[in-house]
């Protein structure tokens, strides 16, 4: 019974082992790629707790009684106080712009009597809405667990929290920003799985389709043809393109009817519309979304052409696409949960540069009407598709598009058959 | 006795390739070391030589693949490294290990290569039509070439190279992979275009007899060089042998 086994595992694994390729690929890849994504968003969330315990909240305060001075020092504990006089607030937007303040508080005239009397008291809470995100919640659950705390001394539920969400400098009354943020989540994982999706299926088309030429022996013959080179990059290009196109609309259509599904079943007993809170994007703002996706696609398919070039074949241009989708999945997998405003310094350098991570904060940026975030992203990625372009339009115009190869010095003993099998 | 024969000939608009010197280096090897020739118009030029002699790093110079480190290489008159988009106007070059698009059809492949040389519909119609009887292969054009043999998508791609009726047909190994049979059916064929359509035809082949058979002037190469040039009857004459076999082994100094 299965004889031979044994012998023929050896060699296959041998064979497998000893492909630079795929152990950088499949191994040494994923073991450094999700520690990292770990470190990010631990990192993340740790600096966006200590943001919030900066967080400035302005707290107006129309009762006079000891109880409510209680409340505002239990708030300041954890918080960032600004006490503004009753007698100057006239908008609550203009306040926090003036103040820099992420939450205003109101706290109203029969605060103390009520609770002396044990009666129920309403206390309204302002908090911005920047966007969605695992972290945006962080500075208003903070909020919450004051509140709840305080109650715990005085008795159940006695404070009570009326919420307000200010959206794009608009108050929204009775919406919680942390519904918000929950209702919009199915926004901000769409764009990053399409992103991660659609990247990484259309790199691997392109570069399979150099790769075929390579393998079938149809380059050669192609390079001789009365036809511009350029035309050949621009055709595999654009084919990959139309195909990675058609499957995207495929994948939306089909996590359209998936997010629905989801959607259905998320907060129940509100009503919130995100159309009339104008937290969908713009016709602009879809175009510009549009146009970030499709400068970040172009700069995907013209780097998988050109390190596919560098391949022998078929597999060998599959493993060396590889080696990029760290840079597709780190992003897209950190900014489903964070917000890039919110993250430190460092990592939001980092997420900048990579290109992939552009249409994603597009997404967000499209929705709170922040177009500018979207307009110098599109700049960035179309510069550096530019750049990848003509490097790539290099490689199809000399002979490096048939002798390029990649070399993994100290891997293995270098190879030397190259000369041998031009000749 | 190169450079005897190339200091007979000057250039004029008979000259279908012109190689002067021509250097190649890989890295530290000297795949071709001062290649000179001259392949006159209408005829058919063989290079001949072992594996690794050089002939396929040449044509693919030729072909504005790979450009010569050192040297000039022209065809009718342009310049492969300069003038390469006029040369890939009058060349075809069928590779030795090549293939055909595995999921189109033996006819669409030769549709979409005939595009290449002409937006007339008539004409391509009628340079299709050619390379389909060329091909041999009637009703089994219809299929994806996937399916062919070997044998047959050589024949397909011989077709290829020859139907536009290029002003310098560059064919390395012709009759790679194909049996007795076939490959006599693909040199008659070569025959027959250089005879009635004034193609001129420079060929590799590692097959001696063929090269005897079907060409005019043959150069044998060995290590990047050349040692041995003329037609196949006076090279036999000169070296006192049967056959170009036995003139190859003399010239390297096996015999």
């Amino acid at each position: 019974m299965l004889k031979g086994f044994g012998n023929f595992l050896v060699k296959e694994l041998k064979e497998l082992m000893r492909d630079p390729k795929i152990v950088l690929g499949m191994i040494v890849i994923p073991t450094i790629m999700f520690p990292v994504l770990g470190g990010i968003m631990n990192f993340s969330i740790q600096s966006a707790q200590e943001t919030a315990g900066k967080a400035i909240a302005l707290v107006i305060n129309y009762d006079e009684g000891e109880n409510s001075a209680q409340f505002v020092s239990y708030l300041n504990s954890s918080l960032r106080v600004v006490e503004v006089s009753p007698s100057t607030s006239a908008n609550v937007t203009a306040l926090m712009l003036e103040y820099n303040a992420t939450e205003v508080i109101e706290i109203p005239k029969d605060f103390s009597k009520n609770v002396t009397s044990g009666l129920k008291v309403h206390v309204r809470f302002y908090s911005l809405f920047s966007g969605a995100g695992l972290i945006e919640g962080i500075g208003s659950s903070t909020v919450d667990s004051l509140v709840e705390q305080f109650n715990r001394q005085l008795a159940p539920n006695i404070v009570v929290q009326e919420k307000s969400a200010i959206v794009k400098g608009k108050v929204i009354e009775g919406v919680d920003p942390r519904m918000l943020s929950s209702l919009m989540l199915s926004q901000a994982i769409a764009m990053p799985i399409i992103t991660m999706i659609l990247l990484s299926y259309s790199m691997q088309i392109a570069a399979t389709s150099v790769a075929m030429e390579k393998e079938d022996k149809t380059l050669e013959t192609l390079l001789t043809l009365p036809m511009d080179r350029f035309a050949i990059l621009m055709g595999k290009l654009s084919s990959s393109i139309i195909v990675a196109a058609i499957g995207a609309l495929a994948y939306m259509i089909g996590f359209t009817y998936y997010m629905g599904s989801l959607t259905a079943t998320i907060p129940a007993g509100t009503d919130m519309d995100l159309v009339s809170l104008g937290l969908v994007p713009s016709i602009f703002g879809y175009l510009l979304l549009g146009a970030s996706l499709f400068v970040a696609l172009l700069s995907a398919l013209a780097l998988a052409v050109i390190i596919s070039a560098f391949t022998e074949d078929v597999r060998g241009a599959q493993s060396v696409v590889g080696y990029i989708y760290p840079f597709i999945f780190l992003p897209s997998l950190a900014l489903m949960y964070l917000d890039v405003n919110t993250l430190p310094f460092a990592v939001r350098i980092f997420l900048f540069a990579i290109p992939y991570s552009h249409p994603i904060i597009a997404s967000k940026a499209v929705i709170m009407g922040d177009y500018w975030t979207a307009i110098l992203g599109i700049v960035y990625v179309a510069a550096f598709t530019l750049v990848v372009m003509y490097l790539a339009s290099r490689l199809f115009a000399t002979e490096k598009i048939l002798t390029a190869k990649l070399k993994f010095k100290g891997l293995r003993k270098r190879r030397k058959p190259t000369t041998q099998e031009l000749q | 006795m190169v450079n005897d024969y190339l200091s007979l000939q000057c250039f004029d608009l008979s000259t279908a390739v012109e190689a002067k010197n021509v250097v190649k280096l890989f890295g530290n090897i000297h795949a071709l070391d001062g290649l000179s020739f001259m392949v006159k118009a209408g005829e058919i030029f063989g290079l001949i030589g072992p594996n690794g002699a050089g002939k396929t790093t040449a044509l693919r110079i030729v072909s504005t693949l790979l450009l010569p480190t050192s040297g000039t290489m022209k065809v009718f008159g342009s310049d492969v490294v300069r003038d390469a988009g006029e040369v890939r106007k009058i060349i075809t070059y069928l590779p030795e290990e090549a293939g055909a698009y595995r999921n189109l059809s033996g006819r669409e492949y030769l549709e979409f290569m005939a595009k290449f040389n002409t937006k007339n519909r008539n004409e391509l119609h009628e340079m299709v039509k050619e390379a389909a009887e060329i091909t041999g292969l009637s009703e089994r054009l219809k299929d994806k070439t996937k399916t062919y043999s070997k044998g047959m998508k050589r024949r397909l791609l011989v077709a290829r190279a020859l139907m536009n009726k290029p002003k310098l047909a560059i064919l390395d190994e012709p009759t790679s992979g194909l049996d007795v049979l076939h490959a006599y059916h693909v040199r008659e064929i070569i025959k027959r275009y250089v005879k009635d359509h004034n193609v001129t035809v420079l060929l590799s082949s590692h097959n001696m007899l063929e090269v005897e058979h079907l060409c005019d002037t043959v150069t044998l190469l060995n290590k990047g060089k050349i040692i041995a040039y003329g037609k196949p009857h006076e090279l036999k004459e000169k070296y006192e042998g049967s056959n170009l076999e036995e003139v190859f082994a003399k010239v390297v100094g096996f015999a």
